[in-house]
């Protein structure tokens, strides 16, 4: 029989080895699995609510007499437990292969973007592009990016930590001081909003960046404009 | 051995309890008492009276959040309500609550006199209380209490970001209260090994002494930790540079939930200690599945000590699979704990009071939130959830929904114990039906706002972001809550003022504290019965109805 690769079961295995990059779309990752865990969540959550409105229907004290409370083998639990690991292993073996597609990074990104966090505000810095963005929780910067690109992001924070969450994406990551994380994302044409996901005081709350993805060809003809406009600037850093 | 002293000598037992009865009158009994049950009860009102006080700021936060827009409180003064409401709850209310519950109670199961160390006991309970003072005379000062969020991440925790006395007092208050809880779990924990009655094994603890064994466990192992990274963090304020290197704001994170995440089943076990013996009290019938949930509990406390960095998930800096299977993996161990108490439901004789009612409150909600906690215990479905209000609903499920309902079931359950009077049954049942009701209308929709994008710890919010309707829903449900915890207050201004006599074993227990009177004396108990299970009263009941001499009571 073959093997069938569709499963994804060697990129379980071998995560790197053998495949062709494709482009990671946060959103699907993040959906798919949501998939398994929320009905399982619902299934079980609705078996015990059911097993305890019937115990306390069925066995209301009727009467006078002490129930006989005979213990039932151990192998009953035994069992259980048996099962109980066996959902453990399925759930992270589905969360373990969808963490290593999320996580992984392109080895040749489309685009990168070098961003500062810091009380309260945000700069991206287009690398190599000559373009900077920069904006504060008066006036929230936007990120421009391509659409079907894998946009390289490089993260850190000039102070406290923060956090880079677009929501729509369903992906967050911090921003520490003296360190860089990276990490990729795509997206569709869309507009959406990011904002700081760690309290980082007083104007956390209006920490945020408008994002815009559009296509590559607008973006390039974007970042002209920018590019001939010097450093732009949406308001003071902090 | 203290135990057998207690039963040896009745009448020595009962000029004791005079003596101190004598003592009662005057503050000083008060003040330095060594009776475990008094001191005890008043770590549980210190408690109480802690958690109206942080149900005042939720209520607060909740009101500024039914609306977009920032009408009631600055985001300053905001700041100051989450971190004084979370730290509040958890270092002031549930942790101390908890202990409290096994200082009264355990000593009793266990068949002791008192509890080993008592005065150690008391140097605790009033660390404890120092700290909160300490915490909250923060208010006082110019910068306010502390805003950094019950967390207090470095760098925003240190004295650059977070200027101010205020700030330094609530470091100094959770070093307090954490040396004051260590020192209460200490004599716990030799209360449990050493002074207990002949006959019972370890084998023979109720489920609620096991419960409490592994919290305190839990206490010793982790509080310490926390004590530590705090009077790290308070050096630091004070001009040291110890978290200032670039690994120093991830070793904080590292220490804080070293601590912090066992801290949580710190504030679960025992709640799930209570709701197994009302449960089995209650379906008149001996717990069942009690040697694979000792196991369970074992494991789970094992466990928790590895747990601790599923709260750093997106900080790309601890092994997020590795923290991910050991936090998933704990269902084994919680769902042999559900598996237990359903057992025990199925083939009882089901009463359903309030402290039962709470009791299944407990066990459905909680269920809510660890469900909800697999889901977060999987790295890429948190890198949407952290810091969201699905978290926050996630946690309160567990900490409100959960512990503190089984809160009310021990208050329900043991109040006769404590005051020889019960509190008002048909007043319990109204005060449930509230907070269900304002519990899940106000921690539900925070899933949704979570799922949605609302971040956690902020004062307002865009009114174009589509979050103000399922807001307003939970500032409603908020409210409900208040209420029911007004109901709890009247009741026991009732129940105490005219008192319905409760006899000693109203509920027909199943363990040792049933088996003396209401309160009981100064020394517990005037003699002990044979110790046969982990049910010996149980067991006593059955016998004497298997030999057709039911005894009236």
């Amino acid at each position: 029989m073959a093997f069938n690769t569709s499963l994804g079961w060697h990129r379980l295995r071998w995560p790197n080895r053998g495949r062709v990059y494709a482009l990671i779309d946060t959103r699907d990752e993040f959906q798919d699995l949501w998939r398994v865990y929320l009905p399982i969540g619902i299934a079980v959550a609705v078996i015990v609510f059911g097993l305890v409105l019937f115990a306390v229907v069925r066995y209301r004290r009727r009467g006078d007499e002490i129930p006989g409370g005979r213990e039932g083998p151990p192998i009953v639990e035994g069992l259980y437990a048996l099962v109980l690991a066996g959902v453990v292993v399925f759930l992270l073996a589905m969360t373990f292969r969808t963490d290593d597609r999320v996580i992984e990074v392109s080895p040749d990104p489309g685009l990168q973007v070098d961003v500062t966090a810091f009380q309260w505000g945000w700069r991206f810095t287009y690398l190599g592009e000559q373009v900077t963005v920069v904006g504060d929780d008066r006036r929230p910067p936007t990120l421009v990016v391509p659409t079907d690109t894998e946009v390289r992001f490089t993260l850190h924070s000039r102070d406290v930590i923060h956090a880079f969450w677009i929501p729509e994406l369903r992906f967050k990551r911090d921003a520490f001081p003296e360190r860089d994380t990276t990490f990729d994302l795509s997206f569709e044409e869309d507009e959406m909003t990011g904002r700081c996901a760690e309290f980082c005081g007083l104007a956390h709350g209006e920490m945020t960046f408008d994002v815009v993805a559009m296509a590559r060809d607008e973006f390039d003809s974007w970042l002209d404009t920018q590019r001939r406009a010097g450093q732009i600037q949406h308001g003071e850093p902090g | 051995m203290s135990a057998s002293r207690a039963s040896a000598s009745p009448a020595t037992a009962d000029a004791a309890a005079e003596h101190v009865a004598g003592l009662d009158l005057g503050l000083l009994g008060w003040i330095a008492t060594t009776d475990h049950k008094r001191i005890a009860l008043r770590m549980a009102i210190v408690s109480f009276a802690f958690f109206l006080i942080g149900g005042v700021f939720a209520l607060l936060m909740r009101s500024e959040l039914a609306d977009p827009g920032l009408q009631l409180v600055g985001r300053d003064t905001y700041n100051q309500l989450f971190t004084m409401h979370g730290s509040t709850m958890i270092f002031l209310v549930l942790t101390p609550l908890a202990l409290a519950l096994g200082t009264y109670i355990v000593p009793l199961q266990v068949g002791a006199a008192d509890i080993a160390a008592p005065r150690v006991t008391l140097a605790g309970h009033w660390l404890v209380l120092a700290g909160g003072l300490t915490m909250y005379s923060g208010f006082l000062t110019d910068h306010g209490a502390g805003k950094a969020g019950w967390t207090a991440y470095y760098p925003l925790s240190g004295n650059s970001a977070t200027p101010g006395t205020g700030m330094d007092l609530w470091v100094i208050g959770v070093i307090l209260v954490g040396l004051g809880l260590t020192l209460v779990a200490c004599c716990l924990l030799a209360t449990i090994v050493r002074l207990r009655a002949p006959g019972m094994t370890m084998l023979r603890l109720p489920v609620f002494s096991w419960t409490m064994l592994a919290t305190v466990l839990m206490v010793v192992m982790t509080v310490p930790v926390l004590a530590v990274g705090m009077a790290l963090l308070l050096a630091d304020r004070l001009g040291a540079s110890i978290y200032e290197s670039s690994g120093g704001p991830i070793a904080y994170q590292n220490l804080f939930w070293f601590f912090g995440h066992p801290a949580v089943y710190i504030m679960f076990f025992p709640f799930l200690g209570i709701t197994a013996d009302v449960v089995a009290t209650f379906a008149r019938k001996r717990f069942t599945g009690y040697r694979p949930l000792i196991i369970a509990l074992i494991v789970f406390t094992g466990l928790s000590m590895s747990v601790w960095a599923h709260h750093m998930f997106t900080t790309d800096q601890v092994a997020n699979k590795y923290f991910s299977l050991t936090s998933t993996a704990l269902v084994v161990a919680a769902g042999t704990e559900y598996f237990a108490i359903i057992a025990t439901l199925i083939g009882g004789s089901i009463l359903l009071r309030t402290p039962m009612l709470f009791a299944l409150g407990f066990f459905l909600q909680f269920l809510i939130g660890g469900l909800s906690g697999v889901i977060v215990a999987s790295p890429p479905l948190d890198y949407h959830a952290h810091d969201s209000y699905f978290v926050v609903a996630h946690f309160h499920y567990t900490l409100f929904a959960g512990s503190l309902f089984a809160g009310f079931a021990a208050a329900y359950y043991w109040f006769p114990k404590w005051t020889g009077a019960l509190l008002r049954d048909s007043l319990g049942k109204v005060q449930f039906a509230l907070m269900v009701v304002g519990t899940n209308m106000t921690f539900f929709p925070m899933f949704l706002l979570g799922y949605d994008g609302m971040p956690r710890r902020v004062a307002d919010y865009s009114p174009d972001a589509g979050f103000t309707d399922l807001n307003r829903l939970s500032t409603l449900g908020s409210f409900l809550i208040a209420l029911g915890v007004a109901v709890f207050l009247w009741n026991l201004f009732v129940s105490l003022r005219r008192r319905d006599p409760a006899g000693d074993d109203p509920w027909e227990g199943h363990s040792l504290e049933w088996a003396t009177t209401s309160p009981p004396p100064r020394y517990n108990f005037r003699s002990l019965p044979a110790i046969t299970s982990h049910a010996p009263l149980l067991d006593r009941r059955l016998e004497a109805a298997a030999g057709r001499r039911r005894r009236p009571r």
